[in-house]
């Protein structure tokens, strides 16, 4: 047999149960939200791309699209930010630092529906453990200071905390595993010729790391938006529908409406969508420096 | 003086992350109405374990664990045992077929689970799978199978090829090569591999709401479950919180080095 039919072959099995299990599905979304009535009657009925404008001109189905960028810049961002600063920590306190990473991985082993669940308990409005413990350090001025999960200006913010928490330390990670790769004697040069902390930071330390930045940005762009679990056990979208992205919307759509054509013609141009923003968004980060 | 600055700031915020599973550990051990009281306190006023004979005595919760490690072990397994070959001719032979692999599961990767959940449903029916723990299994395998495909790639990646090439000289066919040398030589990456391939499923969420009902259903579903009428029932959902999640937390902190490796071998190689 030669090398190129073997290569094939070991490649096939995989391929085959990918397109059995995810292409086929898109395919029949595909078909699906073509046509209109809902699946359980049996009468359907082929409708052309009405079901796509139902759901672009339907404000609703903005609004969560709207919120669902929100979440994931919220996500994303907060991530970045505290992980980046952790990565510099560890790296910059070196390998004995070692329990305190241990320590600070964890929460990514536990699962969304735990860490929602967990989350809503500390910011449940009377007996949760945050504002008390806000109201005691002295930053809030009563125990029923902010209604995390139920005041529909905040809760967008609020559900995104267990999010953030969970996944903090993947950010941190890679992070340090790219500040590891970064050669030590570019930071001796620089310090020869005088340059202090922060210009090293700016000057070698983030363009070096920019293509690693990029990658975990990507990964965890695409899991915060796609984000579902986490939120639903918090609010399930709510109040009003506040905190309630397109993941819930087509859920919602699905199982509480019964529209599987609306709900189709969401999730393709969602993930239409997702694919062509993270490609952007690699292509972007990633090459011109 | 500044490096004792960097220490405090780095336990504060370790302080902080560990602070909300601590808090679910502890209040599992207060008494179910200390659990919701007003004031909340940190530490146990009384001790007991009420929480965890209520939850456990639920109907279908025992069950539910079983469901668990038996979606899981299926996804684990079918997941490598797909994922090694496949990984392997990608990162040996680098054919195209193999890179449209590598590009298709990292698409795999941005599909909405709740896009191909819905299609899933029908299938699973059709294959008259719905509400087994296999259904699920093969459904949680498109979240395991893209995944255990990086990171595979990724170790291979660091296999020279001369052990290969050693192997086949010595009489060996490709095939046995790949079982009996290049597997026993990557057997790090294939536990970290395995190990994340089984998180994935533990702790999967979408698909089990979605193709299981109550012969099925895993522990997942079984803690959102504890909501009623009343609301949430507390105390007895922090009891199975926290037994659901401590083989994953102990499982982290004995295997850090290698799980560190392997996510951020992934990420930073991927």
């Amino acid at each position: 047999m030669s090398e190129r039919r073997y290569a094939l072959l070991l490649v096939a099995p995989a391929a085959v149960v990918l397109l059995g299990l995810v292409g086929w599905p898109v395919v029949r979304l595909l078909l699906d939200s073509l046509y209109t009535g809902s699946g359980l009657t049996g009468a359907r009925r082929f409708v052309g791309l009405d079901n796509y404008v139902d759901a672009l001109t339907d404000p609703a189905i903005r609004a969560a699209a709207g919120r669902t960028v929100v979440y994931t810049v919220t996500v994303v961002f907060a991530e970045l930010v505290i992980g980046l600063g952790m990565a510099l920590l560890f790296h910059a306190l070196g390998p004995r630092s070692r329990m305190l990473q241990t320590l600070f991985l964890y929460p990514l082993m536990i699962a969304p529906v735990v860490a929602g669940l967990l989350w809503r308990f500390l910011m449940i409005d009377n007996f949760g453990i945050l504002n008390e413990l806000l109201y005691r350090v002295g930053l809030v001025d009563s125990p029923a200071a902010v209604s995390w999960l139920s005041d529909p200006d905040i809760v967008l913010f609020s559900v995104a905390i267990p999010d953030v928490w969970l996944t903090t330390s993947f950010m941190t990670l890679v992070l340090y595993a790219g500040l590891q790769s970064i050669a030590p004697d570019l930071y001796e040069a620089a310090r020869l010729d005088g340059a202090g902390g922060l210009r090293m930071l700016r000057s070698i330390t983030l363009p070096l790391l920019r293509p690693v930045i990029a990658v975990a940005l990507v990964i965890r762009g695409v899991d915060a938006a796609r984000a579902f679990d986490v939120i639903l056990v918090q609010t399930d979208g709510g109040p009003q529908s506040a905190s309630e992205t397109l993941s819930l919307t087509v859920y919602k759509t699905m199982v509480t409406f019964n529209d599987p054509g609306t709900a189709a013609a969401v999730s393709t141009m969602f993930m239409a969508v997702m694919m062509a923003v993270a490609l952007v968004a690699a292509r972007t980060l990633w090459s011109d420096r | 003086m500044k490096r004792a600055l960097l220490w405090t700031v780095a336990g504060l915020v370790v302080l902080v992350y560990a602070f909300p599973f601590v808090y679910l550990v502890l209040t599992s051990l207060k008494p179910p109405v200390d659990a919701i009281a007003v004031p909340p306190t940190v530490l146990p006023q009384r001790f007991s374990l009420d929480n965890y004979r209520t939850a456990l005595a639920r109907e279908g919760v025992a069950d539910s664990f079983l469901n668990s490690v038996s979606t899981a072990a299926i996804t684990t397994v079918l997941s490598l045992a797909l994922a090694v070959p496949a990984a392997w001719g990608i990162t040996r032979y680098r054919t195209r077929a193999g890179r449209v692999l590598l590009a298709g599961s990292l698409l795999v990767r941005m599909t909405p689970a709740v896009a191909i959940g819905v299609p899933l449903m029908g299938i699973m029916g059709g294959l008259r799978l719905s509400d087994t723990p296999t259904g699920l299994a093969l459904a949680q395998t498109t979240i395991a199978l893209p995944l255990a495909i990086w990171l595979l790639a990724s170790f291979f990646e660091s296999v020279p090829r001369e052990i290969e090439e050693a192997a086949l000289v010595d009489g060996c066919s490709r095939p046995a090569a790949l079982w009996r040398v290049i597997l026993p030589v990557t057997s790090g990456g294939l536990a970290v591999t395995g190990i994340f391939a089984f998180l994935a499923s533990w702790n999967e969420f979408l698909f089990a709401l979605l193709l299981t009902s109550l012969r099925a259903q895993t522990t997942p579903l079984a803690i959102a479950n504890l909501q009623t009428q009343f609301g949430l029932d507390w105390g007895p959902m922090t009891a199975l919180a926290t037994l659901y999640s401590l083989p994953a937390v102990v499982l982290t902190l004995l295997l850090q080095r290698r799980i560190v490796a392997g996510l951020s071998l992934g990420a930073v190689k991927g």
